[in-house]
C-alpha cells in the first residue's frame, strides 16, 4: 500500500475490477432465471470465517441476484466452525482462516478442493491526529506511551498482535506501556477511539467495519512482522454439496474479479490482486 | 391527596374490559414485532452472560441490538416507563413476558393465592437482577460462547448451544428451565424469576400512575384469581396490565395518580 489507508493500492485494483465488471457486463449478464435452471438446488449452504462476514453478505447479496439461488450464510469463528465440520456437521461451502484447517478438512475428505480467497493484513490504529505520534512499530514501546491491547480476544484477535511484538523484539518494553489488557478486539477499538490508548494493532479489516469506519488512524508495519498462520482465508467445495456445480461457481465467484472487489473493499488483500498472488505462493495456499 | 384526585375508575363494564385486553394484546403483538428477535437473539445466541447490556461490544452482527442501535435508547426508556407507569412494560410490551402468559393459559397451577410462597418467591428476581448486575459490572460481563455473527436461524442456535462454555449452558438452561416451569405454575418465570422485572419492582414504588385499590376494597380477592401474575392492583408483580379492571364488585379498582 501507498499510503495509511491503502487508498491509492485501493482505488488501482477497484479500477481494474470495475473495467472487469463494465467488459463482463458487455458480455451480458445472464437471467436468475436461466442460471437457475443450470443448477438442481436452489439453495446453498455456505459457511465462512465470521472475519469475512463484511465481505460476504454483500457478495452473497450479488450472487443471488445473478442466478436466483439463495444463500444460506453462516459467518462464525472458524476454528469452532471448522471442529463442527471435522465432527458431525455439515455445510457445502466453506470459507475459513488457517490454512492448516482447509488442509485438516482435505484430508479427512470432508473437503472436496479449495483454492486462495484473501488475506489478512495487520495495523497500529490510533485515535484520529494520531496524538502520541506514532510512526513506527518501535515507538509502542517508547516510555509514556499508551498501549491498548486485548491478549485474551478469541483467536487471532489477541495472539496475533502479541507474535507481531515478540517479532519485533519490543514485547516486553510494550507490555510494560499497557493501560488495557482485554478480552475484546471491539472494546480495544473504542478505547483507541476515544483516546484511553495511544495504540494498538488490529487487522486492517476491523478499521473498515462501519462502526470503526473513519474514526481511527491507521499506520503501518513491515509485512515481515506478521504472524503467518491467520494470514490466510480459503474458499472450499465440501463433500455434502447437494450441486456440486453450484458450490464451486460459488468459489469460482468469490474468486472472480467481481467477488474479490467485495473483500478488498472490506480490508482484505484479494488472493487475485499482485500482492495476493504473491502471498500465495510465500505462504504455499495450494490445493495439492 | 384524596384518593380519587386524579384517578380514573377503571373501566367495569364488560364490553370495556374485553376491549383493554385487546388493546394490551395488539401491544404486546406489536412489541414483539419490534423486540422480539432481540429478546430471542438474548436467549439462544447472546454470547454474553447478561443479555442485552453490552450490544455495543457484540460481534453478532444480525442481531437488532446491533442493527437498529436500539441499546442505549430501550435502556433509557425502560427506566422512565417505570417511574412513569410501573411494571407496565412486564404487561404490555415485554415479548417474554407475552410468551410467559401464553405458557401459563396451559398451567395446571395459577397460584392466584396470598401464602407464605407467593409472599416471597418474588424475591427471586431481586436475587436475579442483583446477579447479573454482579456478573455484568463486577465480574465484566465475561464472553462465554462463539458469537454467530451471521447464521440460519435454527443452525446459528445449535451452533450457539454446541460451542458455548460451562457458564452459558447454566444460565441458559437455567433461564430455559424456569420459563418451562410456567407449564406448570402459570408465569413462574415473569413472577419469581425474572432480573428485568426485578429490577422494574423495585422501581415501580416512585411510579406516578398505576392501578390500585380505594378504600372500598373488602379483600375478596376477586381481582387476584384473575390476574395473570397473582396478585393484586399496587402490590408486588402488579404489571398494571389492567386485567382485574371490572373484576371488582365493589368499584374499588382505580387507575391514575396512585393516593400518597
Amino acid at each position: 500500500m501507498n499510503n495509511a489507508d491503502g487508498t491509492n493500492c485501493r482505488r488501482n485494483f477497484l479500477k481494474t475490477m470495475a473495467g472487469s465488471a463494465v467488459a463482463l457486463a458487455g458480455l451480458g449478464a445472464p437471467l436468475p432465471q436461466a442460471r437457475a435452471a443450470a443448477y438442481s438446488q436452489n439453495l446453498l449452504q455456505v459457511w465462512s470465517c465470521g472475519g469475512l462476514a463484511e465481505a460476504m453478505n454483500p457478495a452473497n447479496e450479488l450472487f443471488e441476484s445473478r442466478t436466483g439461488v439463495r444463500v444460506s450464510y453462516t459467518g462464525a469463528f472458524a476454528a469452532a466452525l471448522g471442529k463442527s465440520l471435522l465432527g458431525s456437521s455439515t455445510t457445502e461451502v466453506f470459507a475459513g482462516r488457517v490454512l492448516d484447517l482447509a488442509k485438516k478438512l482435505r484430508q479427512s475428505g470432508k473437503m472436496t478442493s479449495f483454492k486462495p480467497l484473501c488475506f489478512t493484513s495487520y495495523v497500529m490504529v490510533t485515535p484520529k491526529g494520531n496524538p502520541a505520534r506514532i510512526e513506527k512499530i518501535e515507538d509502542m514501546a517508547r516510555p509514556g506511551v499508551k498501549v491498548v491491547l486485548a491478549p485474551e480476544a478469541s483467536p487471532p484477535g489477541g495472539a496475533a498482535a502479541i507474535n507481531v511484538l515478540k517479532k519485533a523484539g519490543i514485547h516486553d518494553a510494550v507490555m510494560k506501556n499497557c493501560v488495557t489488557l482485554g478480552s475484546c478486539v471491539q472494546r480495544t477499538m473504542d478505547d483507541v477511539i476515544s483516546g484511553k490508548g495511544d495504540v494498538s494493532i488490529v487487522e486492517l479489516r476491523v478499521t473498515r467495519i462501519p462502526q470503526f469506519s473513519g474514526r481511527v488512524d491507521v499506520v503501518e508495519f513491515p509485512e515481515a512482522l506478521f504472524p503467518p498462520p491467520p494470514l490466510t482465508f480459503t474458499v472450499g467445495v465440501m463433500k455434502h454439496a447437494k450441486d456440486p456445480k453450484l458450490a464451486g461457481d460459488y468459489a469460482e465467484f468469490l474468486t472472480s474479479p467481481e467477488g474479490q472487489a467485495f473483500f478488498e473493499r472490506a480490508g482484505f488483500i484479494p488472493a487475485i490482486s499482485d500482492k495476493g498472488m504473491a502471498l500465495v505462493e510465500k505462504l504455499g495456499v495450494k490445493d495439492a | 391527596m384524596p384518593e380519587n384526585t386524579l384517578a380514573a375508575a377503571a373501566p367495569s363494564s364488560a364490553l370495556a374490559k374485553i376491549r383493554l385486553s385487546v388493546w394490551r394484546r395488539l401491544t404486546q403483538l406489536g412489541m414483539l414485532a419490534v423486540l422480539g428477535q432481540w429478546s430471542f437473539y438474548g436467549v439462544f445466541r447472546c454470547p454474553f452472560i447478561v443479555p442485552y447490556v453490552s450490544c455495543q461490544n457484540c460481534p453478532v452482527i444480525t442481531c437488532h441490538g446491533r442493527l437498529l442501535t436500539m441499546f442505549w435508547g430501550f435502556w433509557l426508556l425502560l427506566p422512565l416507563s417505570a417511574l412513569l407507569v410501573g411494571r407496565a412494560f412486564c404487561g404490555w410490551a415485554c415479548p417474554g413476558g407475552l410468551a410467559n402468559q401464553m405458557l401459563g393459559k396451559l398451567a395446571p397451577l395459577k397460584l392466584r393465592t396470598r401464602n407464605l410462597f407467593t409472599r416471597v418467591a418474588p424475591w427471586g428476581a431481586l436475587l436475579a437482577a442483583a446477579g447479573c448486575l454482579y456478573v455484568w459490572l463486577a465480574m465484566g460481563q465475561p464472553r462465554t460462547n462463539i458469537p454467530i455473527r451471521v447464521g440460519e436461524f435454527f443452525g446459528a442456535v445449535r451452533l450457539t448451544f454446541e460451542h458455548a462454555d460451562l457458564f452459558w449452558l447454566v444460565r441458559t438452561f437455567t433461564v430455559l428451565g424456569l420459563v418451562a416451569l410456567g407449564l406448570v405454575v402459570a408465569n413462574f418465570w415473569c413472577r419469581f424469576a425474572c432480573p428485568t422485572g426485578g429490577a422494574l419492582e423495585m422501581l415501580k414504588r416512585f411510579s406516578l400512575f398505576g392501578f390500585f385499590m380505594t378504600s372500598a376494597c373488602n379483600g375478596c380477592d376477586k381481582c387476584l384469581r384473575v390476574c395473570e401474575m397473582g396478585t393484586r392492583p399496587a402490590e408486588k408483580n402488579c404489571t398494571n396490565c389492567g386485567d382485574c379492571a371490572g373484576s371488582c364488585p365493589q368499584d374499588a379498582i382505580r387507575f391514575g395518580r396512585k393516593p400518597s
